[in-house]
């Protein structure tokens, strides 16, 4: 069986608008199942927290729900779960969506809060008391995560000074410093239609959807916004190693070092260097199919550079959880499938699967309404243009066997990495 | 009344059953939505059948069938998705053992050569089954480092003195150490028949053109000897059961279980809806009164879930704070006890109805999510269950609710483990940084 060379796909029409005050809207018809689901975005996320208040946009995102002008917490709570339906706000390190997800016999509902809580939220007093506690207790009980604690250290050491070597969700000590107004600042600052973009997906008709749009979000003033600004992070030129004890079954080993943006050119070459490394389907990467596969070192092995890449350039990472006996073999084992792809060239038939794979499998992304939905905003963020559909196998196929070994010298590196040991370990570098 | 407005059987109502000679039960769905394909194969064996001294069998078996046979060699599974744009894994739970591809719907079929192909010609081979003990032993140990794992574990083990609930369904370490390929073998072929298991195609083809393929691929496999029934019955309990679990977190957490009946028992609908209202969403009733008025937990859930024998009803806190965890149990049974003298309002009710309903349709979009309701329903029960499922939960009335908390979420019938600190002292670091 021969693999069609450009994959099948799926296809839609975006249909794309922007109010008079700024909003942009992007609409896609899906008939398939009853439902709506609709994204408010705001670009702006955890990398604009001051330093001395890392945590404000996470706990901005969290209190959306907890009471706007003309309603209490429990009356939104008690809105959209008599229809069945979830509203959610969420912040990352670059933007704040809240999302709704209803039957489409409630889009008007759905509409009506997704707008409320974006434009009219009141940052309760009482609900910032209560979120910082929720906050703190919920990063004490993270900490009794091995893995957690490894990828926290590894940011740390990564990212240095640069905004994303926080947790986004803060620290106990910065998260005592932020004040209701912050909040209110914040959200006042950025929550402005010309720094926001709306997507709605589902069973509905667009000549419908946007006088619904128009009248939920229309209102909503235009106002100039600037952002902070920040240096880039910088490559390590050396090996920064951290060891944490914790009493526990397995170490879990975090290696890698700064990555990539999601708007390098590169990105393609590296996503097939992905597949090829540490991705794919299975155990067949490189890196799963030697340590899990041959060694039966692990469970949960991988690596990737394009996972994280965002606005800001990610993390390449290559993790392990493992007995810690087998520390020795399996830092070695990734180090060593590293330095193999950096210095020896990928076969072809390795190139070819990796394609074959990563062409094949693009239309898995688009199968449902919310995945769409989050598509059509990284498709603006990231300036992937709606004809990205069409053109990402072209991006993939392009890729030759020169493309990795080039990619891999460049962004990729045995010797200069942050290794995070988290477990039962009594190393000290 | 609330009245649910989208009956559920247009979950199953484009679905086909067919049944091969050789007793395959083969479930159809057409969905043209995507050009994809999920094929699912589901067999009836799960930890529920496993004897003492052999637990972990039906879940390293599953980690087997991607070892290779004759015909597909080791990663030549894994490879074949790789070629062909896929996706595949694989879950093993109490009742049931599930194995999925996902393919572009122009290339999928070969996921039928393979699920007919390890059906019966999985290898053993010593040296491969070795390895693999080590990837299955590195999973039980990423599972007691997660800080619900020991707590889960001891609340079944406890709960179940008789029925094989009580077991882990990746097994009890010393078993898992001590398994040999043979033994592994001759559970692969009790098991392993296509009268024990049930075939799902759910996605973009055309069922009469399948069927005959099907029909083809796995026609000519004999069925086997019926599956040995599981006769273990857990006899009811008589007082409440307590277990500590120390641990290294300073965190408490709980896990509470209370028998509960099967999958389609009379009181199941009810024991579903009580779940929801408890736990499901912000405005639920243990939300409100632990996370936000007392604000003693971080979350709080509760759950009732289908299986095949009598099960468990969990509920689970994690502490926060200063809070006792003798405080946050304290919250939990008086808020039972109010629901079972009553107190639930015809608009809860209601609201718990709308969002099992929502959920139905909300969490059915993808090919594989439809290939799951059904495979897992025709393995538990039969698909017919699905037809009557929304009705019989738009029945459930706010007495039915009080009754079944009544009757199950009462102290003789609980069990209540409680993960506390070890004292031990981590976040020790060492550190070494040159740049």
């Amino acid at each position: 069986m021969k693999p069609t060379e450009l994959g099948l796909r799926r296809t839609f029409d975006v249909h794309s608008h922007v109010l008079a005050n700024g909003l942009k809207v992007l609409l896609v018809e899906n008939p398939s199942i009853p439902t709506v689901s609709m994204n408010a975005s705001v670009m702006a996320g955890a990398r604009f927290d001051p330093e001395s208040k890392a945590g404000l946009a996470i706990m901005a995102s969290r209190l959306l729900d907890e009471g706007t002008t003309t309603r209490t917490s429990l009356e939104i709570a008690d809105a959209i779960e008599s229809v069945g339906g979830a509203i959610d706000a969420d912040a990352s390190f670059e933007r704040m969506v809240v999302s709704a997800g209803v039957l489409s016999k409630d889009v008007d509902l759905g509409l009506e809060l997704l707008s409320d809580l974006t434009l009219h939220p009141m940052f309760p007093q009482e609900y910032v008391d209560k979120e910082k506690e929720r906050t703190l207790a919920e990063i004490a009980s993270a900490q009794d995560r091995p893995q957690v604690v490894a990828g926290w250290a590894f940011n740390e050491l990564v990212y240095q000074d640069h905004p994303l070597h926080r947790p986004s969700h803060g620290y106990p000590q910065t998260l005592e410093r932020i004040e209701r107004n912050d909040l209110i600042e914040f959200h006042k600052k950025y929550f402005v239609p010309n720094n926001a973009l709306l997507s709605v997906v589902g069973d509905f008709q667009v000549s419908d959807m946007l006088p619904k749009i128009e009248k939920a979000f229309g209102s909503w003033p235009a106002q100039p916004i600037s952002f902070p600004t920040y240096p880039q992070p910088v490559r390590q030129t050396g090996k920064r190693t951290k060891y944490i004890r914790m009493p526990a079954q397995q170490l879990n080993i975090y290696l890698g070092h700064l990555g990539i943006a999601r708007t390098n050119p590169d990105f393609y070459a590296l996503q097939v260097l992905d597949t090829i490394l540490g991705g794919g389907a299975g155990f067949t990467a490189r890196i799963p199919q030697r340590l899990r596969d041959e060694l039966g070192l692990a469970y949960t092995t991988f690596a990737s550079i394009t996972m994280t890449a965002g606005l800001d350039p990610g993390r390449f990472v290559a993790f392990i959880g493992t007995s810690p006996e087998n520390m020795k073999l399996a830092t070695e084992g990734l180090v060593n499938e590293i330095r193999r792809i950096i210095e020896e060239p990928v076969t072809i038939e390795e190139l070819q699967d990796a394609k074959d794979y990563l062409t094949g499998s693009f239309v898995f992304a688009f199968e449902s309404s919310p995945q769409i939905a989050r598509f059509l905003v990284h498709a603006d963020v990231y300036g992937l243009g709606f004809d990205y559909i069409e053109k990402y196998p072209q991006y993939i196929c392009a890729v030759t066997v020169e493309d990795i070994s080039r990619v891999a010298k460049k962004y990729l590196d045995s010797e200069n990495y942050t290794l995070v040991v988290v477990g039962p370990t009594n190393a000290t570098d | 009344m609330s009245s649910l407005e989208i009956p559920s059987a247009f979950a199953t109502e484009d679905v086909r059953r067919t049944v091969l000679d050789n007793g395959l039960v083969v479930l159809t769905k057409e969905v043209h939505t995507s050009p994809i394909v999920t094929s699912m194969i589901w067999y009836r064996v799960g930890s529920r059948n496993e004897e003492l001294g052999q637990t972990g069998k039906s879940h390293f078996l599953e980690h087997m069938l991607f070892k290779g046979t004759e015909r597909f060699k080791k990663g030549q599974i894994d490879l074949l998705t790789l070629k062909n744009g896929g996706g595949n894994n694989a879950f093993t739970s109490h009742d049931f053992t599930a194995y999925y591809f996902n393919f572009a719907s122009d290339r999928w079929e070969v996921s039928l050569e393979i699920e007919a192909d390890r059906m019966v010609n999985c290898a053993f081979e010593p040296d491969e089954f070795e390895a693999e003990k080590k990837v299955v032993i590195e999973e039980l140990k990423t599972g007691l480092d997660s800080p619900w794992g020991l707590p889960h574990q001891e609340e079944e083990a406890v709960a179940f003195k008789v029925h094989p609930y009580r077991n882990p369904i990746v097994g009890w370490l010393q078993d898992v150490e001590r398994a040999t390929a043979e033994e592994q073998q001759a559970y692969y072929r009790r098991y392993y028949h296509p009268n024990n298991a049930t075939l799902v195609l759910a996605g973009d083809f055309n069922t009469e053109r399948i069927l005959s393929k099907v029909a083809r691929t796995f026609g000519s496999i004999p069925s086997g000897p019926p599956a040995p029934r599981m006769v273990l019955q857990e006899p009811g309990q008589r007082g409440e059961r307590i277990v500590l679990v120390r641990w290294r977190s300073k965190v408490p957490r709980l896990a509470i279980g209370y028998h509960a009946p099967e999958i389609a028992h009379p009181n199941s609908y009810a024991l579903q809806m009580l779940g929801v209202l408890l736990s499901e969403g912000k405005a639920s009733r243990l939300y409100q009164r632990l996370v936000e008025r007392e604000q003693s937990v971080t979350f709080v859930s509760a759950e009732y879930g289908e299986s095949k024998d009598p099960t468990l009803f969990h509920v689970r806190a994690e502490g926060r704070g200063e809070h006792s965890v003798t405080e946050i149990e304290a919250s939990i049974y008086d808020e039972l006890e109010r629901v079972a003298s009553g107190e639930v309002s015809q608009h809860e009710l209601d609201r718990a109805k709308h969002q099992v309903e929502a959920h139905f349709i909300l969490s059915r979009e993808r090919t594989l999510d439809q290939a799951i309701l059904l495979g897992q329903i025709e393995t538990l029960l039969g698909i017919d269950y699905i037809d009557s499922y929304l009705s019989r939960i738009n029945a459930v009335t706010v007495e039915d609710v009080a009754a079944v908390c009544r009757e199950y979420l009462k102290e003789d019938n609980r069990t209540v483990a409680t993960l506390v600190s070890d004292g031990s002292e981590q976040d020790g670091e060492a550190e070494d940084e040159t740049d």
